[in-house]
């Protein structure tokens, strides 16, 4: 009986400990997101999310997003907005602001979960990695140059102008060329 | 007598692989909700009603275990219900391992029937002479879970026999079962060996070696095995048209319905409920004999 009672403890103490590290948010919550106003003396960046490749690559998409619903006609996901800079942000930072604000879906893997030590983007939109073709995926630029490391590590600076855009061809077609360059698809 | 095993081993193992098979690689709701009912129905005409019944204890909690679980790791889905450490729990997450809890029960009630249908004997006569050594590992890999059992069973009773009592509450009732278990394996690669050993000394697997079977395939086995080659072509062709493909992410796509869907459906169906309705009709026929006696 007492070693029943130890155990029952620690299955207790064990729940105890995962629910203390659990955030729970209903939907209303979660979109519940603060947008800074734009003032003349605030540090701003704009962001857009575009995936205009999958259009060119149709026959490649998965087959339940073909469809006006997950794959806008003219690719553009969010169009040029212009959102606050705030102290610290990251590219990561500002897309979770922005995904939020603009209720679009957006699933990403946490920075603590891959060895890359940053946030990796898994999907947008429904649009996920792989969903078009094994080469396909989320990257990112910004000011026209793709950085080669993760979103999180990125800190931005007044000004800057962050694009995702969906590559159905490891870059290449979004005009990267430091992995398309050396790499001849072999 | 159970009809359903009285057929060739050959046709019965056809079917297997073929139900198996379909239930394994659809997503498709109905799909499954069909297999599992065929083969529930099929493993309650076999098995005692309260064996059956007593298997829902491991089932159920195991199918809420995968229902739960899928939504924690996938959160693709149009109907957020609630955010965890801000990923959405998703409707169609839920949806999709509740699907894929269903097929995996409905797969596993599919081999209980095989188990007891299939016998290692019907399995050896099968493959003994083309591939002796791997039919032998096959056959004694599937008759292991059966005879674990029944060991576990025999060592309990040897080691409360031998006054090893384990009724001091749940945690001491894990520990004795950690306790027979490490018994288990020991005992279990042992078997094995022993077995194989055995099997070896009666010359298995020698060339020119021949043996006796009971097994002959007639007229009905020729007749069932045409029945279930058309029922899966028409199956083969629905699905290779997509009229069975089924969608959970990002939305749950709905059911097609169409004259190729229906006669597809229709053929599962038939498909999956041939053994179900073999039983039942050989029980209707024996409870008419004994009332005419």
């Amino acid at each position: 009986m007492k070693k029943d009672l130890l155990a029952l403890g620690f299955i207790i103490l064990a729940i105890a400990l995962i629910l203390s590290g659990t955030k729970f948010q209903t939907v209303d919550e979660y979109y519940l997101t603060h947008i800074d106003d734009i003032t003349a003396d605030s540090k701003t960046v704009t962001i857009s999310i575009r995936c205009e490749t999958i259009r060119d690559n149709w026959n490649n998409l998965v087959p339940e997003l073909q469809s006006d619903e997950f794959v806008p006609q003219d690719g553009v996901i969010l169009p040029e907005t212009t959102y606050v800079l705030r102290e610290g942000d990251t590219a990561f930072d500002i897309i979770d602001r922005a995904v939020r604000y603009n209720k679009i879906q957006m699933e990403y893997q946490g920075a603590n979960l891959n060895s890359y030590g940053s946030v990796y983007i898994q999907g947008i939109h429904y649009l996920y990695e792989f969903s078009c073709g094994p080469l396909s995926g989320w990257m990112y630029r910004v000011n026209g140059v793709f950085p080669n490391y993760g979103c999180s590590k990125y800190e931005l600076k007044n000004g800057d102008k962050i694009e995702w855009v969906y590559t159905c061809d490891l870059g290449r077609d979004v005009g990267c060329v430091w992995m398309g360059g050396e790499w001849n698809g072999q | 007598m159970r009809l359903f095993s009285s057929y060739h081993p050959g046709v019965l193992l056809v079917y297997f692989i073929g139900v198996i098979g379909i239930s394994m690689f659809t997503m498709n709701p109905l799909l499954l909700a069909v297999s599992l009912l065929g083969a529930l129905g099929f493993a309650v005409q076999l098995e005692n009603r309260k064996a059956v019944a007593m298997s829902f204890t491991f089932y159920i909690p195991m199918f809420f275990l995968i229902a739960i679980t899928n939504p924690l790791f996938s959160h693709n889905g149009v109907t957020p219900l609630f955010f965890l450490n801000d990923q959405p729990i998703t409707l169609e997450a839920i949806l999709y391992g509740a699907a894929i809890g269903g097929m995996i029960i409905s797969v596993m009630y599919w081999c209980r029937c095989y188990n007891l249908i299939m016998t290692s004997d019907k399995f050896i006569y099968l493959f003994g002479k083309a591939i002796p050594k791997l039919s032998l590992v096959i056959s004694m890999a599937i008759r292991f879970v059966p005879l674990f059992i029944k060991q576990i069973k025999h060592i309990n009773t040897v080691q409360k026999t031998m006054g090893i009592y384990a009724t001091k509450g749940v945690a001491d009732r894990i520990l004795s079962g950690f306790r027979i278990f490490s018994a288990m394996i020991t005992w279990s690669l042992e078997n094995a060996v022993d077995t194989a050993a055995s099997m070896r000394a009666r010359g298995y697997g020698l060339p020119g070696r021949t043996n006796f079977s009971l097994f002959r395939f007639t007229l009905k086995d020729g007749i069932l095995l045409s029945i279930l080659a058309f029922l899966f072509s028409i199956v083969l062709i629905g699905s290779s048209l997509g009229v069975l493909d089924y969608s959970f992410y990002p939305r749950m796509s709905s059911i097609q319905i169409s004259p190729v869907s229906v006669i597809a459906y229709a053929a599962l169906v038939i498909l999956l409920f041939i053994p179900f309705v073999v039983e039942v009709e050989e029980n209707r026929k024996w409870n008419y004999y004994i009332l005419k006696i």
